[in-house]
């Protein structure tokens, strides 16, 4: 037993499986949703598959062994990978100072301290505060209920042209995004220390930074990857509205099929993703290992040297060099101009107005958006999943499994999964639509195949986590490397995958918006179509159903996250 | 942290930075031209150097690509001049008091769209604007939702015959583009679509339909579409006459000096000549009955 116990990560992973009555309820809930989806599929009654267009599919993945390589279009390419990630690393700086601050006034920790210090003093104030934080939990579902793009178009009217309207457009739903995270990692963190400095009478503010903070930033840092690998795909969004750089190429040769050029492009993106994906993985892994010798040892994170230290200078040089790059006004914030401009929207939206057809018409798209994100949710978990044990580095050798094979498995599993996520979903969405007939399922594909991309890169690193002396003992007991996968690693990582698949599913329900050339698309549809006639009054609702949306899945993933504790 | 002290140093001296600049204002103009952009809007500097040049005043091209978004920068003053479609010059003048439409190419004046089919789709040409009625029951796909050519005129002549958008089997594409467009169609996705008749014609000269998989249905009658729109303070800055300015510059356009003709072939054009805004009263009305323009 002793020798096992040096595979334990410091942070074990509980592997509580679920009790029977919850695990029923969440295959029912899972059976539900995946019929509602198919009968909204099917419901139209018209033919899914379309022979007619398999020569313009396969003119498009041709061009991928042909992609333009002149030097004009080489430099086109460089310069705009430039702007990306320039865009990229300053909405992503922002994006983690938002997280952070809006992280602690979200966690429940954080109220408990308000709490007890302030009952301490004989007040009573719990109602309050509950109802405060739930509060805050609604307003920060309205800037990630709303995709960056849409963001975009609305800063654009307020903020104009700047540099600054695709900085914030990232910046601003990112941010609340980090928030919650950094606010579930605040919970999830023991809180030993931080109670027993509020007990002692301690403010709140000063606790939490002398315990919680220093004890979970350099997983938020770690975090900020990601969320910069995210930035930089969401950067290729945001051309759209003049921001430049590798979106706004993918656009430009997208409109006239250009698709030699647009490959380019995607291989452009590809490495800039697989680079800091590969990057932060490092990072990671050294924290782990740092965190696995702290724990015996002491020491470890943070000393000189460490990666997390040399991204951290990296981060120095590079958040400067963009915003000198860029050169956003930031005086644009508190210029009359602006405030000029957002009295002039604010009058515009008001009052708000119904769609044609009323509220009914509102709820009829909403079912067709949470079809189509219902459908690319279960589909991407569905390639997440497969990809998860392929893609990981495991750290346990799986007897039986064909040790040659594993490697180029591995890597050629990380290329696939890099591919679909930095292939932007409506490209996706166009070449499935050659083969598919237009509806919900093409939609639906379309986003599962982007956002299997991340979730298989997601699920794989749960399982790069695992505790491995449950697999250890399986694989002793004589348990093939068949039988460890579905026995001991699935099982051990599913809530975790199950937290993923719902994270991603709010993503995929604020992406419909950017999928409406498949002629379903739901609410998405109409909200560009009420941003194309520039009809201010009938987007606030529309916006509304959104942020109900997001709401709803933000409720079960808080209900996932409880059972995960 | 000396990375923190550095970006705030940056963040306060770039605060300061832009009331520096502006005794010399540019003139700002963008674009979002009907077929290729990808060539204007990577190679605008051949443009912005003429008009540099014509007019005597510092030109910047700012590329956007979305319809929606030129018009919110034209609305809020970033750019002083565009390239609008037909559609979207009518919104954005409506909303920019004031505003004048100026340029349009020759093509404008006469501009068509193309109703394209799928072979397998049975459907076969015709000459009466009445015979779309056997596009009802068929899919559909326009192009761009605020496309004047991929959309707007399209719908107006289809609710003309008696079509409307519920008519057709399932909700009606918006491709996002003239060439995809054709793409779906021609793979059969899509069963009929609407597009640019310019496109069209320079895709079937180049090759790039392929005519054994898609037909031309109907060519539609002429409208006007794209020209440049420009705000009225730019008197203001250059002088009263700027706008005459501005619209002999493109008159002018030489299709035997090589520059020139770059300029006219970014374009597609042979030649610009002026408009005004009584031109759009028919754009405008037909974007009112389809809920592209409404009053907030």
């Amino acid at each position: 037993m002793k020798s096992l116990e040096k595979f334990a990560p410091s942070h074990p992973q509980k592997t509580r499986i679920l009790p029977r009555t919850k695990r029923w309820g969440w295959w029912l809930l899972l059976g539900i949703a995946t019929v509602f989806s198919f009968v909204q599929i099917a419901g139209d009654g018209r033919r899914l598959i379309n022979s007619g267009g398999w020569t313009l599919f396969w003119r498009f993945w041709r061009a991928a062994l042909r992609p333009d390589l002149t030097s004009e279009f080489l430099e086109i390419t460089l310069q705009a990978v430039g702007v990306t990630l320039s865009y990229a690393a300053f909405g992503t700086f922002l994006a983690l100072a938002v997280g952070f601050a809006g992280g602690i006034v979200l966690s429940e920790r954080w109220w408990e301290g308000v709490e007890n210090h302030y009952r301490g003093r004989g007040r009573q104030k719990g109602f309050e505060f509950r109802m405060a934080r739930t509060l805050l939990r609604v307003l920060l579902a309205v800037p990630r209920g709303i995709h960056e793009l849409i963001w975009g178009l609305i800063l654009l009217n307020i903020l104009g042209l700047d540099p600054l309207t695709a900085v914030l457009a990232i910046a601003i739903p990112f941010g609340a995004i980090t928030a919650k995270v950094f606010a579930e990692l605040l919970d999830e963190t023991v809180p030993a220390a931080f109670l027993t400095l509020i007990n002692s009478g301690t403010r709140p503010g000063s606790a939490l930074f002398y315990t919680l903070v220093p004890q979970t930033i350099t997983d938020l840092l770690a975090y900020g990857f990601y969320r910069f690998e995210c930035a930089v795909r969401s950067a290729a969004v945001l051309g759209i509205i003049g921001a430049g750089g590798l979106g706004y190429q993918i656009l430009l040769s997208l409109q006239s099929l250009r698709y030699n050029q647009l490959w380019t492009l995607f291989f452009a993106l590809c490495l800039l993703s697989g680079a800091i994906d590969l990057w932060s993985g490092l990072v990671r892994q050294q924290m782990r290992d740092g965190k696995a010798e702290k724990s015996s040892s002491g020491g470890g994170v943070g000393k000189k040297g460490s990666r997390l230290g040399i991204s951290l200078w990296a981060a120095a040089a590079l958040i400067p060099w963009s915003f000198y790059f860029l050169q956003p006004q930031l005086s644009l914030l508190w210029s009359p101009r602006t405030s000029m401009l957002i009295g002039q929207i604010g009058r515009e939206s008001f009052p708000p107005r119904l769609p044609d057809g009323g509220v009914m018409v509102l709820f009829d798209l909403a079912g067709q958006t949470l079809a189509m994100s219902v459908m690319a949710a279960l589909l991407a978990a569905a390639i997440g999943i497969f990809f998860s044990v392929p893609a990981a580095r495991l750290s346990i050798t799986l007897s039986g499994y064909p040790q040659a094979l594993s490697q180029p498995v591995f890597v050629v599993s990380r290329i696939i999964l890099l591919f679909m996520r930095a292939i932007p979903a409506p490209i996706w969405a166009l070449v499935l639509l050659f083969i598919l007939f237009p509806g919900i399922l093409p939609g639906a594909i379309a986003l599962a195949l982007y956002n299997g991309g991340v979730l298989g890169r997601l699920m794989a690193e749960v399982n790069e986590n695992q505790d491995l002396r449950p697999l250890l003992a399986l694989q002793t007991h004589g348990a093939s490397w068949g039988q460890v996968v579905f026995y001991g690693i699935f099982p051990a990582g599913w809530l975790r995958y199950l937290a993923y698949a719902l994270y991603r599913w709010e993503i995929a329900i604020r992406a419909t918006v950017i999928v409406g050339l498949v002629g379903a698309g739901g609410l998405g549809r109409l909200l560009t179509q009420q941003v194309s006639a520039f009809d201010y009054r009938r987007l606030p609702f529309t916006l509304l159903f959104y942020i109900g949306l997001t709401l709803i899945v933000d409720l079960m993933s808080g209900w996932v996250r409880r059972m995960m504790r | 942290m000396t990375g923190l002290m550095v970006v705030l140093t940056m963040i306060l001296a770039a605060c300061s930075g832009p009331q520096e600049q502006e005794s010399e204002a540019s003139f700002v103009i963008g674009a979002i031209p009907d077929q290729d952009p990808e060539i204007l809007q990577r190679r605008y500097e051949t443009l912005s150097a003429y008009l540099e040049g014509e007019l005597g005043v510092p030109v910047e091209y700012r590329p956007v690509t979305d319809y929606a978004a030129s018009v919110s920068a034209f609305r809020v003053g970033d750019l002083d001049m565009v390239w609008f479609g037909g559609l979207t010059g009518v919104q954005a003048r409506l909303q920019v008091e004031g505003a004048e439409a100026l340029v349009q190419r020759d093509i404008d004046e006469q501009f068509t769209s193309v109703f394209i089919a799928n072979v397998d789709s049975s459907l076969t040409p015709f000459s009466d604007i009445q015979d779309l009625r056997q596009l009802a029951g068929r899919t559909f796909t326009f192009g761009s939702e605020s496309s004047t050519s991929g959309r707007l005129m399209p719908q107006s002549f289809l609710s003309q015959a008696g079509v409307s958008l519920t008519d057709f089997a399932g909700e009606p594409g918006f491709s996002g583009a003239h060439d995809t467009t054709i793409a779906l169609v021609e793979a059969g996705t899509y069963e009929a679509g609407a597009l640019n008749a310019n496109v069209w014609q320079s895709r079937v000269e180049s090759g790039d339909v392929d005519l054994n998989r898609v037909v031309l249905l109907w060519t539609t009658p002429p409208y006007h579409d794209y020209h440049w729109v420009i705000r009225p303070e730019v008197t203001e800055r250059y002088g009263d006459d700027f706008p005459q300015r501005v619209i002999d510059a493109f008159v002018q356009l030489n299709p035997s000096i090589e520059n020139e003709k770059e300029i006219l072939d970014m374009f597609g054009a042979e030649k610009f000549m002026a408009t005004s805004n009584d031109n759009y009263v028919q754009i405008e009305a037909v974007g009112r009955e389809i809920g592209q323009i409404v009053d907030n």
